[in-house]
């Protein structure tokens, strides 16, 4: 049965990650790919490089994700210490608000800030200052994408101190080291690699991102790879092979700063969220509380009060030149969403088929894969995880395109290109690392002798799996099932490139309708899912705790 | 999974049409034409850059039957391709002779003018050039001539008509402060809530559109000039359902199609169906001659390196 589940798993592994890599590569190096024929082998490369955008392009992205990088760090590692350490009135709903930046897509929250912050912005209506020359430059792409990003560094640190505890702190203490010296000297260097793990997935998420860059890159005078990637793909003249050689460069650089993750975690997932702390002897903060209290709200004020509420504003304005009047505000285009002939109904319901869809699958799939590699070392079992947890590093624009290259060819009988089915493949694939990530460490904190105890009993194989181990890793299967949907309901980039002809997701709704100018409709529509995607995810955890309990 | 397994079964018999927006007037057309024939239409709608950049990564497996682009340049390079099939519609009589070939033929048409923000304190311009006075310094927006087809036809236009002068113009804008920004809307959003005075060069329907919405905007056809961008409809030799797609170019020319035309504020290919706007016997236009892409690629490096990055 092993054989039979490891080709079934291999044949999945190879549809879904191995071959649009594959295709990518050998665009790459084959530009006349497209033509059958083999000719001109890497002559692609030396036209890229001689390309004056290349090298700008490359510094940007490089520039933008080690400025959200060190920003995520600089505003992760205080709040996470202050969660981690000391005990923090509303420590629960803290954690829940740093979540939701994290659930929000990226290119929202940017158009948000630009109708708050540009020149005669909701900002400049109230107060009349405007930070128009601040939001459209690197800057203002760094902040924004921080405010997105940073929650992975806070719940990194914060996560890693409540595990670790602080009985070796204490320790000090009782030798006569003073508080700061036990941070320091101990504390600290306990969370350090949380913290670069943090840090660094921190940076990959920033250059794998496409929406901000997209939505601010025009004004503020900067492509960085991504976007340069869609645009050699997704705009005439297009350009396969520039498209699949700056591919194959930024799969390289997240990879670099995956790998360097991993290696400086090791197993330990530094995502997780919803760990079992081991012991809470936190400290008390007495008086200083209210202080400490004070960056938690400054920083739930900009990371989520200001953008969302930039956000459903714009869905209530009648008009955007009528500005912020009392007069000015309307449920009319809440309302156009229910009529323009359902249009925005079934790109709702397609997303969540879709995102649905892709949890099942990555859920059912991630969890055979951990399953098999937590039951042995061979080098197909190394492999197979390997090429499981690839996608973690690969953009979504990059999984596009290597999605069209494979299956956009007349050779196949059948395809998934121009079906929904296409777009199922490439979330599967993006997500796909989630699942087995969360299985895996749930398998691995279950006593080794579970399974052979079931056998004795006279259990088979199936019988130990069904009845024993997957009850016992189900909370973390269904909370990666969960952050799969959510992300899957709103992905962007890859929805833009391989959507059907007669198809629409939510994402691509309401970027079209920013394309038209309806500027109104596209954030009525935005606002409506978040509270249908946030509510969703909300009853989903209370189910799972009462279930728990 | 059953229903959406069932809608991922895309319909073989279904009509493919590629279209640039505005995307509420295909779907009224696929809608209207659905209801009269009984055949469902799969839209996908998207810039014209976004458009073509599609049909050409498909060349391999096409799946477009009809494509609608806003740029008349796009429809002539695919004929020299070879890609189209010819077709005369009968409804296509009463479309002028400059706006329909053996090949194609217009959907609708839409103008360039200076969209601009009627409460943003500055003076309603006229002209081009009132647009590089000092009450619109960095207050001016133009959309990408490398996205916009339409914006680039008016840089030719003005080459054309003015010469030297022309660049002048572009300069003179430029130390304005005017920025290059996307394509058409979003350089037009801006307007909107006031970041901007004005934009140089926007395609018309699309503001015509936010007026009727209540926006304070307002489209100028300035008095030296500007230029048309018909929208050109064409079959493509690749259909698998060629019959099908006349079908739909008859439709989309049909009284019906052309006040659907009409209703997203374009002016109508056929000059006997009422537009709710100027036509463009009533805007005074600039000189253009089609004379190949040398010079379109030409303009378009030296306006990309004026205002580039």
């Amino acid at each position: 049965m092993s054989h039979a589940l490891n080709g079934v798993i291999l044949l999945a592994l190879l549809l879904l990650v191995a071959l649009p890599l594959l295709f990518i590569v050998l665009q790459a190096l084959f530009p006349y790919l497209g033509e059958g024929s083999w000719r001109g082998a890497f002559s692609a490369f030396p036209a890229l490089l001689d390309d004056p955008q290349l090298a700008a392009m490359w510094l940007g992205t490089l520039k933008i994700g080690g400025g959200v990088a060190l920003c995520s760090l600089l505003l992760g590692l205080p709040l996470g210490a202050l969660r981690g350490l000391f005990r923090l009135p509303g420590a629960a709903l803290w954690d829940l608000l740093f979540l939701i930046p994290f659930l929000t897509p990226p290119y929202i929250v940017a158009l948000s800030w630009t109708l708050a912050l540009q020149r005669n912005g909701y900002i400049e209506q109230l107060t009349g200052i405007n930070f128009d020359s601040l939001l459209f430059s690197s800057s203002g792409m760094i902040g924004v994408m921080t405010l997105n990003i940073f929650p992975v560094v806070y719940f990194a640190v914060s996560r890693s101190l409540l595990a670790s505890g602080q009985r070796l702190a204490w320790v000090a203490r009782v030798h006569g080291a003073s508080a700061w010296r036990g941070f320091w000297h101990i504390t600290l260097p306990l969370t350090l690699p949380a913290l670069a793990g943090g840090v660094l997935l921190a940076f990959t998420l920033a250059i794998e991102e496409y929406g901000v860059p997209a939505a601010l890159g025009a004004q503020a005078k900067l492509t960085l790879m991504t976007v340069g990637i869609e645009t050699k793909l997704a705009d005439w003249p297009i350009d396969l092979p520039g498209a699949a050689s700056l591919s194959l460069m930024l799969s390289l650089m997240a990879l670099t700063a995956w790998l360097l993750q991993r290696k400086l975690t090791g197993s330990s997932d530094v995502t997780a969220v919803g760990g079992k702390p081991v012991s809470q002897e936190l400290a008390h903060a007495g008086r200083l509380q209210i202080l400490m209290l004070l960056p938690f709200a400054v920083t739930v004020l900009l990371a989520v009060v200001l953008p969302l509420g930039a956000m459903t504003l714009s869905g209530l304005l009648n008009t955007l030149s009528g500005g912020l009047h009392l007069s000015n505000l309307t449920l009319r285009h809440f309302g156009a969403l229910f009529s323009q002939q359902g249009d925005a109904l079934a790109a709702f319901s397609t997303s969540i088929g879709l995102a649905l869809g892709a949890a099942l699958l990555t859920g059912a799939l991630g969890f055979l894969i951990a399953w098999r590699v937590s039951e042995g070392k061979t080098r197909l079992l190394a492999m197979m995880d390997g090429l499981a947890l690839l996608p973690a590093a690969m953009p979504g624009v990059v999984v596009g395109v290597g999605l069209i290259l494979l299956w956009n060819r007349g050779f196949w009988p059948v395809s998934p290109y121009n079906t929904m089915f296409i777009l199922l493949l490439s979330y599967s694939c993006l997500l796909l690392p989630w699942p087995v990530r969360y299985v895996s460490s749930a398998l691995r904190q279950l006593a080794p002798t579970l399974q052979p105890a079931a056998r004795v009993h006279g259990a088979s194989r199936v019988q130990a799996l069904r009845l024993i181990v997957l009850p016992l890793v189900a909370p973390s299967l269904l909370a990666a099932m969960m952050m799969v949907f959510a992300v899957a309901s709103r992905e962007l980039v890859t929805s833009l490139l391989l959507a059907p002809a007669g198809t629409q997701t939510v994402a691509i709704f309401i970027w079209r309708q920013f394309e038209q100018g309806s500027v109104g409709q596209g954030m009525a529509m935005a606002t409506l899912t978040l509270c249908a995607s946030l509510s969703l995810m909300l009853a989903a955890t209370v189910l799972m705790r009462r279930h728990a309990r | 999974m059953m229903l959406t397994s069932a809608i991922m079964i895309n319909d073989a018999q279904a009509l493919t049409v590629y279209t640039a927006g505005p995307g509420s007037l295909s779907k009224s057309l696929a809608a209207g034409f659905e209801k009269q024939t009984g055949i469902k239409v799969n839209i996908f709608q998207a810039t014209t850059g976004k458009v073509m950049a599609r049909l050409e990564a498909e060349q391999a497996n096409p799946q477009a039957d009809v494509l609608i682009s806003a740029s008349w340049d796009t429809a002539e390079d695919l004929q020299q391709r070879g890609w189209l099939l010819p077709f005369n519609s009968a409804n296509a009589a009463k479309v002028p002779n400059q706006f329909k070939t053996a090949n194609y033929v217009a959907q609708g048409i839409s103008a360039l003018g200076i969209v601009w923000n009627t409460q943003s304190n500055t003076p309603e311009p006229k002209t081009w050039q009132d647009l590089t006075a000092p009450a619109f310094k960095d207050n001016v927006t133009t959309p990408d001539p490398a996205l916009s087809g339409a914006s680039l036809d008016l840089l030719i236009g003005l080459q054309n008509s003015e010469g030297e002068k022309a660049w002048q113009l572009f300069d003179q804008l430029k130390a304005n402060g005017m920025v290059m920004s996307g394509p058409n809307a979003q350089a037009v959003t801006p307007v909107l809530q006031g970041a901007k005075a004005a934009v140089f060069g926007a395609v018309d329907y699309v503001t015509y559109n936010n007026i009727a919405q209540g926006e304070s905007v307002k489209v100028i056809f300035p008095e030296n000039g500007t230029v048309v961008a018909p929208r050109p409809m064409m079959i493509l030799k690749s259909s698998q359902h060629p019959d099908d797609a006349k079908k739909f170019v008859d439709y989309v020319l049909s009284d019906e199609g052309q006040e659907q035309v009409a209703k997203a504020w374009l002016m109508p290919a056929r000059t006997d169906i009422k537009a709710q706007r100027p036509l463009f016997t009533e805007i005074k236009l600039l000189p253009t001659n089609q004379d190949g892409s040398s010079e379109r690629s030409a303009v378009l490096k030296r306006f990309g390196a004026l205002f580039g990055q």
